[in-house]
């Protein structure tokens, strides 16, 4: 199988990485390049755990061909916070007790960060809308959809 | 039953320079190729072994398979590759083909739709298809391109069977093209899942309703439904049922009977075949209510 | 806040809201689980070859194909199994030997240098199978004459409470006679029978299950495996290979949700014995979404008949209950479930006169094992639904009739033991409150009825009579304290609350506290397992008395410091005091290096190191015939859910408008926590409720995948969760505290069941409530009349 080599760029920095056809981005980030935040839950796109930003959408990056990120601009939950400290997502989960077993996060947090970004005093139901695609099977959502009303408040 | 694989098979990758190429790929008789958009369907049937292309031919980036215009006739031209969630937020068709919008941010979850495509979802042809029955009550024109070569198929007669196109071996579809909306028109895509959003169609009903001074009603209604036929379903006789006396509820009774009728859906492991037609009935009425209801209200 | 008045005798940060330990690790991808950590270039992968048949027998297995493949290091069979185990019953061998029992039994593992390497071997192993006559329902499968899917069922050594009925399918009969039962139907007024159906579901945690195992050179063996239970791992593993237990490590990171699937032993078996062909190199097995569905644990299925009698005045008199347990392939751990389900047969009522046969049955369905529950969410789905009937027959209000035969202190239980102190009535009446019952309220469509039902429950923690608890208490230099601990954080917030109580106990702050974590079975202190909502329960009373013990220790070293008496003496603040000299004396300078004696004669004291443990010793077996004793659990959470909903009585769709929780958890350590245990219980009981069911066709799962079994997302969750705390401490908890992990998922589906019948006047026994179930017995219902 043919090996192509790509250029990116993964929460800031720039990557240049030699991947097989058939690896995944998120494949690729777990283990060529040792971001572990994004998760692997389903393989199918269902369970969200492994979304991540890639030019500024969030993606299932199980569903993505690293090769396909070829000149992309790629934010994981690592990327979220930098020097100047936590998103105020992070903050707000972390004050209203939005995670449990802290699996689902790093997937949960891209699409709230993206909800926000293009919508950034969304409904409930537009959060409720733009979460649906990240599974959570310990908070019952209550405490995720608090956290992120609350960090619209706050952004 | 199917094993599934923990990742995807081997595979090559091309990331084509051109249409003509990428279907010069698909036409080597030599190659198991297939054309790759978004993947969303094709990576999960890769992994349960359902497909094993040895070559995927990406045409994702090729220009106009992204772009979105509407034209000066008002017609709508999507490229194949445009994203379901660049699709919904579009602002003309926001605001002059919501239906297609609403059927677009019916599939699937935010990060989902941001890879899933607008000519994935209809060349996957899938009867569960949620764009499907929109472009069905649109009228859409689905353009191929084979070498130089295009043609333009009407959406009526695209789908087959499951899975099955009327795409050529090389034919690649670039555009999507939607004629300008009657005027005043108002469309409706409405969906039962098992989850309250998100998941694949048990029934989908897009209609869409218009005024026309020369119908009898005074309006003409299209209706077509996902989910429940070997291919999404243009229900034509409701447009007749609809156009010719006086709009009330009885009528619109009678034509969702008449969808229920045009069905031929089947049990699997959503829904049986009869829960399936009883609900074609209820959604068809609703989905007709509620356009009916906009109609008057906006006219 | 009510929560800030605290009594004196409660001390900081006992009943604090305080925010979780691991909360920012977990919002920036630090946390580390079982497949973030790395392990170089010697790592390999196993894949393992699963049975498709649901019965069959091995005639021939070849896999010198597969072992020809480049790349493929080693191959592991049933011919490498040497004892069969399990945790209450020793009755599977990691690799079938020469039968298969469900879809999905592993027949071979392959260990290659890449997991898709490991899979194309897999399939180049030929096996012949003798397809066998599977057993597909629990109570055929209890006949007589039913094909034996364990036929040396009586050479299978088994725990003493555990009742295996030898040339049967039933690997535990429990049995339990209290008082007449035959003699009080004839005293009854009202008598409502029925037979209720669960299906299977399962747990879907997002995190499937992984275990890396290497074996070193000298034969020890090393796993790191996301894990409920390190140590019954170690000693179970350990049994299976013939070795002790002390060359099994067990190290494990977060685990990305258990709800009981990660407990006991299931895949992690696997990977040590496809290590063990290659040592020196790690092995990595990791479940997929479609293995996780159907190869981990299920939750059981159930068939149960349930008969309830009361007389005019509401009272209830009788109860006979037969439990079907649909239990799988493999029961080991399964068998207690039945055993959970007959002590608890009656739900939380008092009935003076009680009947119970509780079945498990081996059927060629998936291995069932503990699911957040264990056993009581599928019982209370029939005998919440029948009580009911009960009430609305004798023309009672549903929650009046619970008030009246609800458990109360001194009642007494099934098995013939008093009631601990506990207030279900409280719980009753605030989550009733809540959703304004006895209030009619309008649908918000013509389509649409509107219904409210009420539930609860009874829980206790079912483990073995000796399931241990101890803790490790160490100081640092600087006065900080490292809390050794054996328990699991899998989301619960056991690391903050044992940081809380290690904290009140030692007078230190909450930021003086560390949990040594990982879990590592080479370092850390017993854990028997983290479930059965036991850990703020056992495994706080073993922190407590660790802390007690390191406290007694510098109050002594003080003491002689400061020729004074210990009882004069007290911690706060991170200081030891003395209310009598008034003198004080930073903990830092002596819980390391100790205090120099007057005239630099020596030192006295040392490093503080505190132990402590916890075990209970009341625990009494039963008899076999009655299912009588004087204590058959440590004690009971009780709680009770009500529901207000909206039903589309054109579609059959639910919609859950408010659900609200009262449970009785002794003493909320977090209340904070207690009712995010709530919030999650609710949606994970809503969710198995309308949407999940593992669908097993002739033994085969059509839908082992998250396209097709779905479960709840944001989308469907309550419009609103109300939690709400009661406090009734318990005797033996620390500050009176209980288990609420599992419970708030247990009265959600009778709950949900009792309002659709207010609403549509519909009794449905089966689960789920799809949709199209639901809109069936609608039709079914207006064509009847």
């Amino acid at each position: 199988m043919t090996t192509h080599k790509i250029a990116l760029t993964v929460n800031g920095i720039q990557e240049q990485v030699e991947v097989p056809s058939n690896m995944t981005l998120l494949t690729m980030l777990r283990e060529r390049l040792g971001l572990t935040g994004a998760k692997n839950g389903c393989a199918a796109g269902e369970c969200g755990a492994c979304t991540v930003m890639m030019n500024g959408e969030p993606v299932n990056s199980c569903l993505v061909l690293a090769v396909e990120a070829e000149g992309a601009e790629i934010v994981t939950v690592e990327g979220l916070s930098n020097e100047n400290g936590l998103d105020g997502l992070q903050e707000a989960m972390i004050e209203v007790t939005g995670t449990q077993c802290g699996f689902c996060p790093p997937g949960g947090l891209i699409s709230a960060r993206a909800l926000l970004d293009r919508n950034p005093s969304p409904s409930e139901d537009e959060i409720k809308d733009a979460l649906r695609g990240n599974l959570c099977r310990c908070t019952g959502y209550v405490r995720i959809l608090e956290s992120v009303k609350q960090a619209a408040k706050g952004g | 039953m199917e094993v599934v694989s923990s990742g995807l098979p081997e595979f090559e990758y091309i990331h084509a320079e051109s249409i003509e190429q990428a279907s010069t790929f698909l036409l080597d008789e030599s190659k198991d190729s297939r054309l790759f958009m978004g993947g969303t369907d094709l990576f999960v049937q890769m992994r349960a072994g359902a497909r094993s292309p040895s070559l995927l031919v990406d045409v994702k980036h090729l220009p106009g398979m992204n772009d979105i215009q509407l034209k000066p006739d008002g017609s709508l031209h999507v490229g194949a590759a445009v994203n379901l969630n660049a699709l919904a937020r579009h602002e003309d068709v926001a605001e002059h083909y919501a239906l297609l919008a609403e059927a677009a941010q019916s599939v699937g979850s935010y990060q989902l739709r941001s890879r899933a495509t607008m000519g994935g979802n209809l060349c996957n042809a899938s009867p569960a298809a949620d764009t499907a029955p929109a472009a069905l009550v649109l009228g859409a024109r689905l353009i191929a391109q084979s070498g130089k070569d295009e043609r333009s198929i009407p959406v009526e007669a695209f789908f087959l069977g499951p899975g099955e196109t009327a795409l050529q071996r090389g034919e690649i579809l670039t555009r999507i093209e939607f004629p300008s909306p009657p005027k005043r028109s108002v469309g409706r895509y409405l969906k039962l899942g098992r989850n309250a959003a998100g998941d694949l169609a048990i029934v989908g009903v897009a209609v869409l309703g218009f005024p026309d001074d020369e119908a009898p009603s005074g309006y003409r209604f299209r209706l077509a439904l996902s989910s429940v036929a070997p291919t999404p379903l243009l229900v034509p006789e409701v447009e007749n049922i609809l156009s010719g006396e006086t709009m009330n509820d009885e009528r619109i009774q009678a034509a969702a009977r008449t969808a229920q009728q045009a069905a031929k859906p089947i049990d699997d492991v959503r829904a049986t075949a009869d829960y399936r037609s009883a609900m074609v009935e209820v959604y068809a009425r609703r989905a007709l209510k509620a356009v009916w209801a906009a109609l008057r209200r906006d006219n | 806040m009510a929560e800030k008045m605290k009594s004196p005798s409660v001390p900081s940060p006992i009943g604090e809201s305080v925010p979780r330990l691991d909360a920012l690790q977990k919002v920036t991808g630090e946390a580390v689980f079982t497949d973030d950590l790395q392990f170089g270039a010697d790592l390999l992968y196993g894949r393992i070859l699963r049975s498709p048949h649901p019965h069959a027998r091995i005639k021939r297995l070849d896999a010198s194909k597969a072992l020809a493949l480049p790349g493929v290091k080693a191959l592991v069979t049933g011919d490498d199994c040497k004892d069969r185990f399990g945790l209450y019953l020793k009755d599977r061998y990691t690799f079938c030997k020469d039968r298969v029992r469900y879809v999905g039994d592993p027949v071979a593992g392959i260990v290659a240098t890449s997991e898709r390497l490991a899979e194309q071997a897999c399939r180049l192993v030929e096996v012949e199978y003798e397809v066998l006559e599977p057993v597909l329902d629990p109570v055929q499968g209890a006949q007589d004459g039913a094909p034996l899917l364990h036929p040396n069922l009586k050479e299978y050594i088994v725990a003493p409470f555990i009742f295996p009925q030898h040339g049967s399918n039933i690997s535990n009969y429990f049995k339990l006679r209290k008082g007449d039962v035959e003699g009080a139907w004839s005293k009854c007024n009202v008598i409502v029978e029925g037979a209720y159906r669960v299906p299977h579901v399962q747990h879907v945690p997002i995190e499937p299950h992984i275990t890396v195992a290497k074996f070193d050179h000298s034969g020890n063996v090393t796993l790191w495996a996301s894990s409920q239970s390190p140590f019954a791992q170690r000693d179970l593993i350990a049994g299976s290979l013939g070795i002790s237990p002390n060359r099994v490590r067990v190290i494990s990171s977060f685990v990305g949700g258990g709800f009981g699937s990660k407990a006991g032993v299931s895949m992690e078996a696997l990977a040590v014995m496809m290590a063990q062909k290659v040592p020196g190199h790690p092995v990595k097995v990791r479940l997929t979404r479609e293995e996780e569905f159907y190869c981990s644990f299920v939750r059981q299925g159930l068939v149960s008949n349930i008969k309830i009698g009361a007389d005019e005045d509401g009272t209830l008199l009788a109860m006979q209950t037969e439990f079907y347990w649909d239990a799988g392939a493999y029961t080991e751990y399964g068998v207690n479930i039945t055993r959970a389900a007959g002590y608890s047969c009656t739900g939380p009522y008092d009935v003076p006169n009680v009947w119970s046969d509780s079945y498990c049955v081996y059927t060629n369905h998936p291995v069932g094992g503990p699911m957040r529950g264990f056993g009581m969410p599928e019982i209370h789905w029939g005998i919440e639904q029948t009580m009911d009937q009960v009430a609305q027959k004798l023309g009672m209000d549903e929650k009046e009739f619970r008030l009246k035969n609800c458990i109360r202190e001194g009642s007494i239980t099934p098995t013939g033991s008093k009631m601990h102190a506990l207030d279900l009535e409280s719980c009753i009446l605030k989550a009733a409150e809540a959703i304004d019952w006895g209030k009619q309220e309008p649908a918000s469509a013509p389509h649409k009825r509107r219904g409210k039902g009420i539930a609860i429950m009874w829980k206790a923690p079912a483990m073995p009579p000796n399931a241990g608890s101890s803790s490790i208490v160490r100081f640092n230099e600087d006065g900080t304290v490292s809390v050794g601990i054996g328990g699991q954080e899998l989301g619960q917030g056991s690391h903050t609350v044992a940081a809380q109580i290690a904290a009140a106990t030692l007078g230190v702050p909450m930021d003086s506290i560390r949990i040594s974590y990982p879990v590592d079975t080479q370092y850390s202190p017993y854990e028997w397992q983290t479930v059965a909502s036991r850990l703020t329960w056992s495994m706080g009373n073993a922190i407590r008395e660790a802390a007690l013990d390191a406290r007694r220790q510098i109050l002594e070293l003080a003491a002689e410091h400061w020729d004074e008496q210990p009882d004069d003496l007290d911690l706060h603040d991170g200081q030891v005091i003395s209310y009598k000299s008034e003198r004080s004396e930073p903990l830092k300078n002596l819980v390391v290096y100790g205090l120099p004696k007057e005239d630099d004669s020596g030192w006295r004291g040392g490093p503080i190191i505190g132990r402590g443990m916890f075990m209970p010793n009341y625990v009494s077996a039963l008899d076999p015939e009655t299912g009588q004793g004087p204590r058959a659990v440590v004690h009971f959470t009780p709680g009770c859910q009500a529901v207000d909903l909206e039903v589309d009585i054109e579609t059959g769709q639910i919609t859950l408008l408010r659900v609200s929780s009262a449970f009785d958890v002794g003493k909320a350590i977090n209340p904070d926590q207690v009712r995010a245990q709530m919030e999650g219980g609710v949606v994970q009981g809503a969710s198995t409720t309308l949407l999940e069911h593992l669908r097993l066709e002739n033994g085969v799962p059509v839908n082992p995948n998250f396209t097709d079994y779905r479960i709840a997302s944001t989308v469907d969750m309550p419009l609103k969760t109300i939690p709400i705390i009661v406090e009734v401490p318990q005797d033996d908890g620390p500050w009176g505290a209980r288990g609420i992990g599992e419970h708030s998922m247990v009265p959600t589906a009778p709950a949900i069941a009792n309002a659709l019948a207010d609403a549509v006047g519909l009794r449905i026994h089966d689960l789920p409530l799809s949709a199209e179930r639901v809109f069936k017995a609608l039709r079914d219902k207006e064509a009847a009349t």
